[in-house]
């Protein structure tokens, strides 16, 4: 579903803030995104949801180079960044309406799924407020419904649990388990060690902007916990 | 007070920023900030030009000391303004309210923090007006040293008075307002209202026709009459009057203080009003209305659009005036009041540029790809090409304009023009509009601004808006040409729309190649 091959991406004076990057991501995947403040996390996933441009390498999705058509890889995906700023003179439906509408969903498949998704996460009541008088959370939990009303191949998402109250986090983490068992990919970034060991079938852990893990979960972090591979690794590097 | 001061740097470094910065291109930020420079030199020089050419005619009708109080009166007035939509966002719910209160900063120093703010900003405009007055009238008039001393003091006392005016104003407005669930559209509605009634008073001052004896007596009673303050300040500086000298400054000043008391016992509660935003939380899932991207992408520019008053007063005020006063123009004797025929052939002549000068000014596309700011990666991240976003720019500064095109036929019809100019004025309206739609959106492409902390920064303070409004009268001055090549009859009518239709074909192409790889790169 994501195929990243030989990415670098460098800043001004030539600093690399991601170097020679491959990974994979297959159907069915729930793949998490491991490390370091700086360690080069965003900068890719801003590189796979089109938001960055890129020289070195190349990023497929479903078999397309978002170099080379990135109107159809975006079609396929969906992206979250770690701090939603949404219309804030829209309101929550009007927001969900607009997404909708780009990507061309059906009235019937529409409402059933922002019914659906408003309800899990407890937002239908104020769908009808301006998004500027939401709480972050709130935000969050609304960028969530948008992405996943057109049903992406893909989701990206950047830290999707920061804000987010204990029952919401819970109920995303049953969403992704949902559509990656559906035949979706998600590939995400996270600091909170445990939601990824539990929650991911396979994780990369990245530092100074190189893979320094990636693989199955179970194989990754053995008999020991993620939290103790992540530092042993981290500690091995420096 | 260190702290105070230190809250003021911080804030006029970020304003100073906002205005400034044109993305990566750190080199050009230096050219900028002279820029600003040359450009506020430029204002103080073309004030003093103004300042002297007025003296000059008001001292033929031995009236040259009501100089200093017109111009008193024309800096309080727009300090009034201006101020009256700038108070929420500058003293009231400004976005740092909360990161502020959190400080271990007294209210106090806030509170002062803000005026102070609020004071500069209105004290360098006083200064572009009235500093060039003042030697411009000691150049006509020879006025004793006493003059100068007095002037210079009293110039920090002017702002005083309309600022609180327009503060208090502002602050009811804002305070009424907020308590609509559409307090955007209302105020949009509320501030071009008010526009309007402001320039048909002027006008109304205007139309009252004097015989030249008595004219000097009247502009004099009319200026005391709008602003009262003015009489207080003609005494002080051409008379040497100590005692107006202290009581404009007293009353000023002492009106400053105790608003600025008063600021402090209501700041939190006036902000804690009006930063709680309007929920119902009972939203029930009714009919829901599909549209194609185009149409999406469309709808949330218009309402963007109108989300903004300060965008909306900013660029779409032209097209208001330029509709009114045609449609005013059917009510009153137009060649009456343009003094004969001779003017009134003129204005067949030139009434095009009457038009375009209206269009260019309501360019909505020149701070529309800042406007996005924190919200741009929406647009990076959506499955459309970038030619669609820039459609939609395209189409929501084309519908503002849209009322030019009715203009430009009653506009004709009223200088009752020949078919064929009638014809072409309205294609002319159309490529303009095109133009300055394209224009101004390649040059934000070329200069965006996404880190901004107020609106008002990129609509109309941004080096985009800037160099989008001066260079696009390049290409108003080129009717001139055609004017001067074909004078007489529709030639230059002709040549001009096939000109625009040429540049806008040109826009089209750069849009298509430079603007699309500009788009991915930002």
């Amino acid at each position: 579903m994501l195929k990243i091959t030989n990415f670098s991406k460098s800043y001004k004076r030539g600093i690399k803030a991601v170097d020679n990057l491959n990974l994979e991501v297959k159907s069915g995947d729930i793949y998490g995104f491991i490390g370091h403040n700086g360690a080069g996390k965003t900068t890719t996933i801003k590189s796979v949801a089109g938001v960055l441009e890129f020289e070195e390498g190349e990023i497929t999705i479903d078999n397309i180079s978002i170099k080379r058509d990135p109107v159809a890889c975006k079609q396929r995906m969906a992206y979250i960044p770690d701090n939603p700023d949404l219309y804030e003179h829209l309101s929550g439906i009007a927001y969900l309406n607009f997404i909708a509408d780009i990507y061309q969903v059906d009235k019937t498949e529409r409402r059933k799924l922002i019914e659906e998704y408003a309800s899990a996460f407890e937002l239908t009541q104020n769908l009808g407020d301006a998004i500027g008088s939401y709480s972050h959370g709130m935000k969050q939990k609304l960028a969530i419904i948008s992405a996943l009303i057109h049903k992406p191949k893909l989701l990206i998402l950047d830290e999707p649990f920061v804000g987010l109250d204990p029952k919401a986090a819970h109920t995303l983490k049953t969403l992704m388990a949902k559509i990656c068992n559906e035949g979706s990919a998600i590939f995400f970034s996270t600091h909170v060690l445990e939601v990824a060991e539990k929650l991911c079938n396979k994780i990369a852990i990245i530092k100074g902007g190189k893979l320094v893990a990636h693989g199955a979960t179970s194989e990754v972090i053995g008999n020991s916990s993620l939290e103790n591979v992540f530092l042993e690794l981290i500690e091995d590097k420096q | 007070m260190k702290k105070t001061f230190r809250l003021v740097s911080v804030t006029l470094w970020a304003v100073l920023n906002d205005m400034l910065v044109i993305g990566k291109l750190g080199r050009k930020r230096k050219a900028m900030y002279a820029g600003v420079v040359l450009f506020t030199l430029l204002m103080s020089v073309l004030s003093f030009f103004y300042n002297f050419m007025m003296g000059s005619g008001l001292k033929m009708f031995d009236s040259l000391d009501i100089l200093p109080a017109i111009i008193v009166s024309a800096a309080s007035f727009v300090i009034l303004m201006t101020t009256i939509f700038k108070i929420k966002g500058t003293v009231f719910g400004f976005k740092d309210y909360e990161l502020l209160m959190s400080l271990p900063v007294s209210t106090t120093a806030v509170v002062a923090s803000r005026l102070i703010i609020l004071y500069c900003f209105n004290f360098l405009f006083t200064i572009i007006l009235i500093l060039p007055m003042t030697i411009a009238y000691g150049i006509l008039a020879r006025p004793g040293f006493g003059f100068y001393i007095m002037s210079l003091v009293l110039m920090f006392a002017v702002p005083l008075i309309p600022l609180i005016t327009a503060s208090v104003l502002g602050t009811v407005i804002a305070y009424i307002l907020s308590k609509f669930r559409r307090n955007n559209l209302l105020n949009i509605i509320f501030s071009i209202s008010l526009m309007l009634i402001i320039i048909a008073l002027t006008f109304a001052f205007r139309g009252d026709e004097q015989e030249l004896v008595n004219m000097s007596k009247a502009i004099t009673q009319q200026v005391y009459g709008l602003y009262p303050l003015a009489r207080l300040y003609t005494n002080a500086v051409i008379n040497s009057d100590v005692l107006a000298f202290f009581l404009f400054l007293c009353i000023s000043v002492s009106a400053f203080i105790l608003y600025a008391l008063i600021v402090k016992r209501l700041f939190k509660k006036i902000n804690t009003l009006l930063m709680t935003g309007q929920t119902r939380a009972n939203f029930k899932l009714g009919k829901i209305k599909t549209g194609s991207p185009l149409k999406a992408l469309y709808s949330k520019e218009i309402k963007r659009y109108i989300s903004s008053s300060v965008y909306v007063l900013n660029t779409g005020i032209g097209i208001v005036l330029l509709t009114i006063s045609t449609i005013a123009g059917f009510f009153v004797d137009l060649e009456g009041i343009m003094g004969g025929e001779l003017m009134f052939s003129l204005a067949k002549d030139n009434a095009v540029l009457y038009l375009i000068i209206f269009i260019m000014v309501s360019c909505t596309s020149m701070a529309s790809i800042s406007i996005e700011g924190k919200n741009f990666w929406i647009l990076k991240t959506l499955p459309v090409t970038p030619m669609a976003i820039f459609i939609s720019k395209i189409a929501l500064n084309l519908t503002i304009c849209l009322p030019a095109l009715l203009d430009a036929v009653l506009i004709g019809i009223l200088l009752k023009l020949d078919f064929l100019r009638i014809i072409l004025m309205f294609f002319i309206a159309a490529a303009s509009a095109l133009f300055i739609s394209q224009y101004g959106l390649i040059i934000n492409l070329m200069l965006p601004n996404f880190s901004w902390t107020a609106e008002v920064a990129v609509i109309k303070q941004s080096a985009a808006s800037v160099v989008t409004i001066f260079s696009s009268f390049i290409f108003f001055a080129v009717f001139f040409i055609f004017k001067f090549v074909i004078p007489t009859g529709a030639g230059a009518y002709l040549g001009y729309l096939l000109f625009m239709l040429i540049v806008d074909m040109i826009l089209y192409c750069i849009l298509k190649s430079y603007g699309v790889k500009r788009f991915y790169s930002l």
